[in-house]
């Protein structure tokens, strides 16, 4: 038997043993099965195995499995809302939605009234700017120092300075 | 047909019927339980991974598209869970735990058959001897034997189970009792220990 072939037949040798193979290769593998010893003990083994691993007894779920999971699934159903997705996964997108438009709100009305605070500050300082200058002018025309009499003289050669009046006619203030 | 029963009652589940839930539930959870027992070794942890099958399969009763059989999904399910459970366990102190412990329930069980009769004693040996073979092999060795072997699952649904081809578990399969038929040669050879 040429090796290529060997190897083809022992890959099916397990599935032939356990009558897994469709009925044109189980035909073509017991033609090899009957004239090849090895493989005839091979294939008595493979039965033998299968009876052997059925001695791997299965073990019963506990008494309590079915009420678990029953329990289980009661705990996620009361959790449970629209199309299966639970409460939390429907609320939690609402909140965050609810959280945003909130935010943003909050957001442009502070915005707003910093912009209205700023405009009257605004309008204050220049206010009380323009009322300090005035101020001030005042202050500088109250304090003008008044002519005296040889300062008088002095500026009597201005034509326009001579109207002024004298020391004794000074401005009351 | 079992298959179209499954389908059957998991479309009535989609559309809100608990009871075919319930009916699902009391068919599988034996197999179910008994396949991860197999794959894990322990049953409170094979309990609580078949629990989580059960949920999972229930949450997603809404997205469920009969394409396939029902245990193929359900199988699906169980295997991926079983595989991570094996890889957390190879990767964590508990594991060694966990064979302490299994160690110890196999003590306890040997005490009690001490007391029991000759035959017992040897049919649990036997026993051990088989599942200590399975459990050497690969995971998805291991994988595929306990479902072509105990849970009765063909060659096609495996695959789509393990999400690989046809041949690769046919191969796969071939080297799994292959090495089986080498560990095991004493049982099969001398029929008793």
């Amino acid at each position: 038997m040429m090796d290529q072939e060997k190897c083809w037949i022992r890959e099916q040798l397990f599935a032939y043993a356990s009558h897994l193979l469709e009925p044109r290769e189980a035909d073509s593998v017991r033609l090899h099965v009957e004239q090849c010893d090895e493989c005839l003990r091979i294939v008595a083994e493979f039965q033998r195995l299968d009876t052997v691993l059925d001695e791997w007894k299965a073990v019963a779920p506990s008494g309590a499995f079915g009420a678990r999971v029953r329990a289980a699934v009661a705990s996620r159903q009361s959790h449970t809302t629209f199309f299966g997705l639970r409460w939390t996964q429907v609320l939690a997108p609402v909140c965050l939605l609810v959280l945003m438009v909130t935010t943003s709100v909050i957001f442009l009305r502070v915005r707003k009234a910093h912009k209205l605070n700023n405009g009257s500050t605004q309008t204050t300082q220049i206010q009380n700017a323009s009322a300090g200058q005035a101020e001030e002018e005042l202050t500088l025309y109250q304090n003008l120092p008044v002519l005296e009499d040889e300062d008088y003289d002095m500026l009597a050669d201005f034509d326009v300075l001579s109207e002024l009046p004298r020391g004794d006619n000074k401005v009351a203030n | 047909m079992a298959m179209d029963q499954d389908l059957e009652l998991m479309l009535r589940v989609r559309k809100g019927d608990s009871e075919s839930f319930e009916v699902l539930l009391c068919r599988h959870r034996a197999p179910l339980v008994s396949f991860f027992i197999r794959m894990v070794r322990d049953q409170a942890l094979a309990e609580d991974l078949a629990q989580e099958v059960f949920l999972r399969v229930y949450q997603a009763r809404h997205r469920y598209q009969p394409e396939a059989r029902f245990t193929t999904w359900l199988y699906r399910i169980a295997t991926n869970l079983a595989l991570n459970a094996i890889r957390d366990r190879k990767g964590s102190p508990a594991g060694l735990h966990f064979e302490n412990r299994e160690g110890e329930s196999e003590a306890a069980k040997v005490a009690d058959s001490q007391q029991a009769a000759d035959q017992q004693m040897m049919q649990r040996e036997r026993e051990r001897l088989i599942r200590h073979a399975v459990e050497s092999l690969p995971d998805k060795q291991c994988a595929a034997v306990i479902l072509h072997k105990y849970q009765g699952v063909d060659y096609r649904q495996i695959a789509r189970v393990l999400g690989v081809s046809e041949s690769a578990v046919k191969s796969l399969l071939f080297r799994a009792y292959e090495s089986l038929r080498a560990r095991l040669e004493p049982l099969l050879k001398e029929g008793r220990l």
